[in-house]
């Protein structure tokens, strides 16, 4: 069975595992959502530390060199540092290097001592692991809440409020169908925000134009959800798009063979699992 | 009536299974029989747009395509990534490709390994694939700031001073736009918060139909140049591609959006039917109960 077989039958049985909710929760189900959980986590691990961390951090502080060998002595004792945790990292000399290539990390011309604050932050976030010095993950949080605050501030005042605010301008010199889509716009754009604005209450007037308020935004719930079934229904076709693709002679019938294996295996599930539900609401 | 009426409230106390049966049938039989089916793709305003500012770039221009999917919206957004690559290869336009999620790396390389080789493209002169980094926007403030110390090599380990393409640009400004295949978090709406917006480049995205209301704001401000929405937005991108390849000499088979259209609209259908139906079950139910209080 060639490679390509073998994966398109795994695709098959993970994909029917994950439809086979549609009928009831059950083990096929639970476990490719755990398999899928626990690859996805993995996976993304693995990319954060050979896409970012080890090149653009490690790679930074272990800068691989042209020295023509004339090492300072500071620069000495820091690839020394290096050349401890290679050490560590290859089970105290027992594994090929990985993380830390030979004479340092290709990539950048000169050491940036500067990225030893988020190499220690780093280490602070993984000390939450350790109850007894758990505190110190606090000041890595605080830099990432404090900095992701700083840097969203602007970015929003500019694109989502100063430059909507400017849209929701109306332009009298246009034509009239866009002066009507733009009072149209306009309303809803006062109208919702007074539905959010609760330091007076909803009465009169200013509760006819929060209700108002609520019709706009209703359509915008509706049209969402609209968008989201669409969205659904696509990727429900990409699935079946696979599946049918994998139901000829060429990938030995994958998808009928698993299909049937699956609802028999839920029938006898469903049997056994029915008596054991019968047995214990007796 | 009164029979009418039994029928539609048995009719609202159906089964769930039974639905999503009818459901999944009107996505497999225009999958399986997509002759029977076939109803005509017109372009909508929105999908014009994206198309006219992709057409008004020149050869030689340089584009920084960003990969922000994976195999779980593969079907909505992949189509429009190959409609996409087929435009700008066409065009002898120069792409950047770079991934904010970590599976944008399988979805960039299959774009390219099924559309470069077609127009005799050359990686590292025509295209260069600069892979996932880790961090969300503020890799998109990286690009847009300096991209040389964000990408120190490319996809395969390649050092980026060897990529005779990447000699041309240091920041976003060296790009004559940007486009954002997203499917959410980080995607569309941070790169304009990020990059487009405060650097002045336009861009336009392609993102999942649940991201459209959310991206509307944006385009209907110019801060985007128009949407493709969803499958329905990559079948149209699909459409106006063929078109222009057409006019050119060209002639590639109708993409996979296109051929998977069908299978949305009857699915639409079936989908508005039992809409209606709840809702009339809805109110006969209620009136019943008021009648009965």
């Amino acid at each position: 069975m060639s490679a390509e077989i073998f994966g398109s039958w795994i695709v098959v049985f993970l994909t029917l595992c994950i439809l086979s909710y549609l009928f009831d929760d059950n083990p096929f189900y639970k476990a490719a959502e755990y398999l899928f959980i626990g690859v996805s986590a993995g996976y993304a691990a693995a990319m954060a530390f050979w896409k970012q961390i080890q090149p653009n951090l490690f790679g930074r502080l272990w800068p691989k060199l042209e020295t023509n060998g004339e090492v300072s002595v500071l620069q000495s004792i820091w690839y020394k540092v290096y050349e401890v945790f290679n050490f560590i990292n290859t089970g105290f000399g027992t594994l090929d290097r990985s993380v830390f290539p030979e004479g340092g990390i290709k990539g950048h011309e000169e050491i940036r001592m500067i990225y030893v604050i988020p190499f220690i932050l780093g280490i602070f976030m993984l000390l939450r692991l350790v109850p007894k010095v758990g505190w110190l993950a606090r000041w890595a949080i605080a830099y990432i809440v404090g900095m992701t605050a700083g840097l969203r501030f602007y970015s929003f005042l500019n694109s989502d409020i100063l430059m909507q605010i400017q849209s929701a301008a109306i332009d009298f010199t246009a034509g009239w169908g866009s002066i009507i889509n733009a009072i149209i716009l306009f309303i809803g754009t006062m109208t919702g925000l007074i539905y959010f604005f609760f330091s007076k209450e909803h009465k009169g007037s200013f509760g006819t134009l929060s209700k108002i308020g609520i019709y706009f935004l209703m359509i915008k719930f509706g049209a969402s959800f609209g968008f989201a079934v669409m969205g659904r229904i696509s990727l429900l076709i990409g699935r079946f798009n696979e599946l049918k693709n994998y139901s000829t002679a060429e990938f030995n019938y994958a998808t009928p063979i698993i299909l049937v294996f699956i609802i028999i295996s839920l029938a006898i599930w469903s049997f056994m699992d029915g008596g054991n539900k019968n047995e214990s609401t007796a | 009536m009164e029979l009418v009426k039994n029928i539609f409230i048995k009719l609202g106390s159906l089964d769930r299974r039974i639905i999503f049966l009818l459901v999944g049938l009107s996505v497999l039989l225009p999958l399986l029989k997509p002759a029977w089916f076939a109803l005509p793709i017109r372009p909508k305003q929105h999908s014009q747009i994206v198309f006219n500012e992709i057409n008004k770039l020149e050869s030689g221009n340089r584009v920084l395509l960003s990969f922000e999917y994976g195999p779980s919206t593969m079907p909505e957004i992949h189509p429009m990534s190959i409609a996409l690559l087929n435009h700008l290869f066409v065009k002898d336009i120069k792409v950047y490709a770079v991934a904010l999620w970590p599976d944008g790396d399988f979805m960039s390389t299959d774009a390219f390994a099924e559309v470069a080789d077609d127009y005799g493209k050359k990686y590292g002169i025509d295209y260069v694939n600069l892979g996932y980094k880790i961090g969300g926007e503020a890799v998109i403030k990286n690009i847009a700031s300096d991209i040389l110390s964000l990408y120190p090599t490319d996809i395969k380990g390649k050092s980026i001073e060897n990529i005779p393409m990447m000699k041309e640009v240091n920041n976003v400004e060296d790009f004559d736009f940007v486009f954002s295949l997203s499917a959410g978090y980080p995607g569309s709406k941070e790169w304009v918060q990020y990059a487009t917006d405060p650097k002045g480049i336009p861009m336009s995205t392609g993102c999942t139909s649940i991201q459209v209301t959310d991206i509307v704001p944006y385009v209907e401000n110019g801060q985007i140049r128009g949407i493709l929405a969803g499958m329905p937005g990559a079948a149209e991108y699909e459409e106006l591609v063929k078109t222009e390849l057409k006019s050119r000499g060209l002639v590639i088979k109708s993409g996979e959006a296109t051929s998977m259209m069908s299978a949305q609209s009857m699915a639409h259908v079936v989908i508005v039917i039992f809409i209606i139906l709840g809702n009339i079950t809805y109110y006969l139910t209620r009136n019943n109960k008021r009648k009965g209080s």
